[in-house]
């Protein structure tokens, strides 16, 4: 048996609480993740569940150009908001092209931020060799099979890839995570929030134990700018990214005068392409300026033999989406 | 219900399963949803290595953990008997035999305990230490044992070697496909339980009767001691057609602790442990004339067995029945390897040979400028190729022209990259299918009674197919009752013995059995002296009798040893639209269409089922699906249903599914079987598809998307 | 719900309230809704294909809304209302959705079926059924190995229509 405990939190203060005074006690919210990694494939240990579910961190809100989503909204329930249809088009694509039905309907905002990747040498603790799950002991990722792994931020560490769709358009859109513990409240750039692995792997970002992401806040597009969201597999539904990419542009009189693309299925953290953005901005929208951006984006990538592949998809995936934006 | 018997027109007719209100309701039990009284529950010790010796087993913590009653292993087992050699002549390497692992999640121990939650967190305490050697994990490996000829299945007719030096046109290539794994949605599971010394199990098997016979034989008890029951069995598709060893250590389990022990295996042990598809690799040579015609067919084909296992399942069995060529020679070969044991996969041996024989055939019709339909009627079999007498039923030609026909084949331009849409290239394909005839001896009962009901029973049983449904209409019109009035017991080895629901076997035997019952009936009828119209109440009224029983059998292999025609199996030809997006490397099959001949359908909506499942599984095998074997520990590295991807309802494209042909006429009922001849021609109809829409030849399967870039 | 003076204990108490009846069960506090199910209610129409949210065999709905239940835990749905396939038929006559999947052979083996039966209703209710390709796409969290997927779309096809 697992042997953790199970605690509903009455209210966000003994939520926090029950957290903070154990060190193996975690949050749990949709569990879509959490009740995978801890009961069915048992890589993580808690020793209590904190039951958030219930609280009362549910719901969009607008602030002017901004959206700010409570953090136990689930992904169902995103997709649908009005706004997020009209005014962050690809966000609800990538929602709605990520898991399924009923996955979307337990998995939170929140959590889907801190989703594990779904390497099956980390999920399998038989594997011995798992910097992630155990620093030090090695990766049996890199002499393995690697498909569904990373290239972008990885090393010899790790390869391990964030899966999520959902952050690849929250990260080029500068989205923001509000995080809350017993000393107050915090906010990070989700670009700053996630950690590449360097030598330790297991600190996949910049969350506190019992510190509590409570909402998240997007900009919303500017007005004139199209957004889209390419999601590559080779399963017409229902399957984690090969490559994905979420671009939003502003084109006027033929030159890209904003832009922000976002990676998915490439990285260990949810990507944001900051040197093809300033290929971008300034330049034609032509395939020749597509590719330098895609050439930009996936500079000094690490591969195996697995993975190799994906350097030239990205970049196609890239110059697909920057034209389906532009046309 | 009528004594003169026979109501027509209720075989054929698409009615609904018999078994569908139930299924819809919830309310068929599968194994996994009995429960005993007193049932304690187990969960399975894995090896964690592929190949080398165990050197020490530490049960103690286990032992010791909340609720384990039972830690069974190689050094504390009871010795069980050696299992028999079942009837498709596979055999099973006793578990906890010895201290050898021969491949990853090799069961070495089970661990019973009063829950299952507390038998699975046991199971994790059983240290294990181990001498481990390197593994052999691929066919290439020079040291893999490699057995030559090892189903008997090479063969010569004519002189390949001088037909193809003469040939005008010679095609030459190498296909490969990966393993895959059968993936039946439902987790295989044994519930064993023993009374007295009488076991009754409940098993997720498709060959209940095989069974059988091997747990009497392991746990030396007289045969009719032991009951398997599988009602309803959750998909299998083959897998369950091995003895595996999670049923033979459940079974163990319960007699040593003599009380009901289930285990269920999880989605994660299901690729270790209930068999897959072995990966293989085939060199295909044709020699032909300008016109296409076979003067030449030369087929290789290597595929991976389990180390210490033996499964007969060749791959170039069918070649020399495919083609009119008076020069074909065959050759086969095992590598054995650490690898999880291999098992039967839908239509195994015969797909993997229609893949590159249907893929060399398009290769072949691309060098000569002939059409691939023309193609396949130029050499078209009028005779049985190999004993030269008449098939007993073919329409493979209506196969292929009702096909082009309903594909709109004619009038497609046949060069590659002849065709855009938006962002994709446009291609189309085609295969044909020979499917070899197969049966097994079957038994039933059958019991009428003064309702006029009729109650069938055989221990076969119906792993989603429509076997409830079909026996159901066979044995309605055989004796002129309704379908309701049939009762249908199945999946019990209380029952007369039948075939494993598998080889497209099971429908063919069941029916002639039934038809030989229902004669047998007929003639107790005749002795009964009935009238003309009499229903069967007022005749076992008359007679003072509350029911009829009889008995009926059927040896369709046997009858076929003298028989003068050659009987047939199925056949199909496949249409496959294709759109690649190049760029992206991303493959979706446009439409399909599937004609099929397999003699006389019983159930035309089942049968459409059947063909339909058949082509969605041939998509898989085409564009997703692959086991991945870590290549340092023999690990199944994909193993979950999110990284071993099998299609989606959103990957099937427009299916159009028509059947042709006529009653078959060797077996008596007219059919030939359809559980596996649907996915046969589905991926090379892909893979020819996608030449012709980009111009590039993959003969590697899975034609996932990073091989197109 | 209080904090660190609770005293620690891996068993929870739990009421589940299923198909319009209240079931309190004392469970490991780890306990899935699945195994809830059909371990201690012994409704098992509702299957386990993967136990990790990767086939939808164990597909119920929750308050309304369609959810995998190997990945809740029944502490979780305390509370909630749970509908199982053994409560969708209504007055002992089976749900529409279970009829129109019959008629269309939308099943072989049955396993996946209840959770497939279960999902096709959410779909109706999310208001997916505008086109096949649509009733496809939002399916195609229900694996069906069998792949009787075209008879599902048809089924839920006709329900919608009419």
């Amino acid at each position: 048996m697992t042997d953790i405990e199970y605690v509903r939190a009455a209210d966000q203060g003994s939520a926090l609480a029950l957290v903070a005074e154990d060190p193996d006690a975690v949050f749990l919210a949709g569990g879509t993740t959490e009740l995978d990694l801890a009961l069915k494939d048992q890589v993580v240990h808690p020793s209590r569940f904190v039951d958030i579910g219930r609280l009362p961190l549910r719901g969009v809100t607008r602030d002017g150009d901004r959206l700010r989503v409570a953090a136990l909204t689930t992904m169902e329930e995103l997709a649908a908001d009005p706004t997020v249809r009209e005014r962050l088009p690809f966000v609800r694509e990538a929602l709605l092209l990520g898991a399924s039905t009923q996955l979307r309907n337990m998995a939170t905002i929140g959590g889907n931020l801190l989703q594990r990747t779904r390497c099956r040498y980390f999920r399998d603790p038989d594997v011995g060799a798992c910097n992630k799950r155990d620093p030090g002991s090695g990766c049996a990722a890199i002499e393995g099979v690697a498909r569904m792994h990373a290239i972008l931020g990885a090393g010899p560490s790790c390869i391990a890839l964030h899966a999520s769709d959902l952050c690849v358009p929250l990260v080029a859109m500068d989205a923001e995570v509000e995080l809350l513990d017993a000393d107050g409240t915090r906010t990070v750039p989700l670009t700053e929030f996630y950690r590449t692995p360097g030598d330790r792997p297991d600190v996949e970002n910049v969350l506190r134990h019992g510190e509590l992401v409570t909402h998240v806040q997007v900009p919303l597009l500017p007005d004139g700018a199209r957004s889209g969201y390419l999601k590559v597999r080779d399963r017409t539904s229902y399957e984690f990214a090969t490559t994905s990419a979420g671009a939003a542009v502003t084109v006027e009189d033929g030159t890209i005068t904003w832009a922000k693309l976002g990676l998915g299925g490439v990285g260990t953290m949810p990507w944001r392409a900051w040197e093809a953005e300033s290929v971008l901005v300034g330049a034609p929208a032509s395939e020749r300026t597509f590719r330098a951006a895609a050439e930009a984006a996936i500079r000094d990538p690490f591969t195996v033999p697995g993975t190799a592949f994906k350097v030239e998809l990205a970049k196609r995936t890239i110059v697909r989406i920057l034209r389906t934006v532009t046309s | 219900m009528t004594a003169t018997l026979a109501k027509e027109n209720v075989i054929g007719r698409p009615i609904d399963r018999i078994d569908g209100r139930r299924k819809v309701a919830g309310a068929a039990p599968y194994p996994s949803d009995f429960d005993l009284p007193g049932q304690v529950h187990a969960a399975l010790v894995s090896s964690t290595i592929a190949a080398g010796r165990i050197t020490r087993i530490d049960r103690s913590k286990a032992e010791a953990a909340p609720g384990v009653l039972r830690v069974l292993t190689y050094d504390n087992a009871p010795t069980l008997t050696d299992p028999p050699q079942n009837a498709l002549g596979s055999t099973m390497r006793r578990p906890l035999r010895d201290d050898r692992i021969l491949h990853y999640g090799q069961h070495i121990g089970i661990v019973v305990a009063n829950t299952r939650a507390q038998a699975v967190a046991a199971a994790r305490l059983v240290e294990i230490e181990y001498a481990e050697e390197e593994p052999v994990l691929d066919i290439d490996d020079p040291r893999a044992a490699v057995e030559d000829n090892p189903f008997g299945m090479a063969s010569s007719r004519g002189d390949v070697p001088a037909a193809l030096a003469a040939a005008d046109v010679t095609v030459d290539g190498t296909y490969t496909i990966g393993a895959e794994a059968n993936s039946p949605m439902g987790l295989f599971t044994t519930v064993a339980s023993w009374q007295g010394g009488r076991l009754v199990v409940h098993d997720t098997t498709q060959a209940p009767s095989f069974l059988r016979v091997a747990l009497a034989v392991m746990f030396e008890v007289p045969e009719e001691n032991v009951r398997v029951l599988i009602p309803f069995l959750g998909g299998g598709f083959g897998a369950g057609l091995r003895l595996w060893s999670h049923t033979v250590l459940t079974t163990l389990a319960a007699r040593v602790l003599d009380r009901p022990v289930k285990l269920v295996l999880s989605r994660p042990q299901m690729f270790h442990s209930v068999g897959h598809r072995a990966a293989s690799r085939q060199r295909v040579q044709l020699g032909a004339d300008r016109d296409g015609r076979l003067t030449a067919i030369d087929h290789d084909a290597i595929a991976a067995n389990g180390l210490g296992d033996h499964l007969p399942s060749p791959i170039v069995a069918v070649t020399p029945s495919t083609y009119a060529c008076d020069n074909v020679a065959t050759h086969e070969r095992r590598a054995h390897l650490n690898i999880p044991f291999t098992g039967f996969m839908r239509a195994p041996g015969a797909i993997e040979a229609h893949f590159a024989l249907e893929s060399a055939l398009d290769e072949l019709a691309d060098q000569t400028g002939v059409d691939p339909v023309e193609l396949r009627l130029r050499n078209y079999a009028e005779v049985h190729p190999v004993s030269g007498k008449p098939w007993s039923s073919k329409a493979l030609r209506d196969c292929l022209e009702v096909g082009s026909e309903r594909f709109g084949w004619p009038g497609r331009d046949p060069a590659p990259r002849s065709t855009h849409d938006g962002d994709q290239l446009v291609g189309q394909g085609m295969a044909s299918a020979t499917f070899e005839f197969y049966a097994l001896p079957c038994t039933v009962r059958l019991v009428v009674d003064r309702r006029g009901n009729a109650t069938v029973r055989t221990a076969g049983t119906d792993i989603g197919t429509g076997t409830y449904t079909i026996t159901a209409q066979l044995t309605a019109e055989l004796l002129g009752i309704d379908v309701d009035q049939v009762r249908v017991v199945i999946g019990d080895t209380d029952q007369p013995p039948a075939p494993q629901s598998g080889g497209s076997g099971l429908a063919g035997a069941l029916g002639a059995a039934i038809q030989d019952a229902a004669s047998e009936l007929a003639d107790q009828l005749a002795r009964l002296d009935g009238h003309p119209g009499e229903s069967f109440a007022s005749l076992l009224d008359r007679h003072g009798l509350d029911e009829l029983e009889v008995t009926g059998y059927s040896d369709l292999a046997g009858a076929a040893t003298h028989a003068d025609v050659a009987p047939a199996g199925a056949f199909a030809a496949a249409f496959a639209e294709v759109g690649v997006d190049e760029d992206l490397g991303l493959i979706r099959v446009r439409r399909l269409v599937s004609v099929i001949d397999g003699g006389r359908v019983f159930n035309a909506k089942t049968a459409r089922s059947q063909a339909i499942g058949g082509a969605v599984m041939g998509i898989g095998m085409a564009m997703l699906e692959e086991l991945a074997y870590d290549p340092n520990t023999g690990r199944v590295a994909n193993g979950t249903f999110g990284d071993y991807l099998v299609p989606v309802n959103r990957d099937v494209p427009d299916l159009d599914i028509t059947f042709v042909g006529e009653p078959d006429t060797f077996n008596p009922t007219g059919s030939k079987g359809l559980g596996e001849i649907g996915i046969v021609s589905i991926a090379p109809a892909i893979a020819n598809a996608v030449y012709h829409a980009t111009g590039r030849r993959i003969r590697d399967l899975p034609i996932t998307l990073d091989k197109m870039l | 719900m209080s904090s660190a003076t609770t005293a620690r204990s891996t068993q929870v108490t739990v009421e589940l309230r299923v198909n319009g009846r209240t079931y309190p069960v004392r469970l490991d506090s780890t306990t899935t809704l699945l195994d809830a199910l059909r371990d201690e209610l012994h409704l098992t129409g509702t299957k386990k294909g993967c136990d990790q949210g990767a086939c939808g065999a164990c597909t119920v709905l929750r308050d309304g809304k369609r959810i995998v239940s190997c990945l809740a835990l029944a502490a979780q749905c305390d509370g909630s209302e749970i509908t199982t396939i053994e409560g969708l038929a209504e007055d002992g006559h089976p749900h529409p959705m279970q009829e129109a999947f019959v008629r269309h052979d939308a099943l072989q083996c049955g396993y996946c079926t209840t959770g497939q039966v279960m999902s096709a209703v959410a779909l109706l209710r999310e208001g997916r059924t505008g086109s096949d390709d649509e009733i496809r796409e939002f399916m195609s969290g229900n694996l069906c190995r069998c792949a009787a997927y075209p008879n599902i779309v048809a089924a839920i096809r006709e329900v919608a229509d009419s």
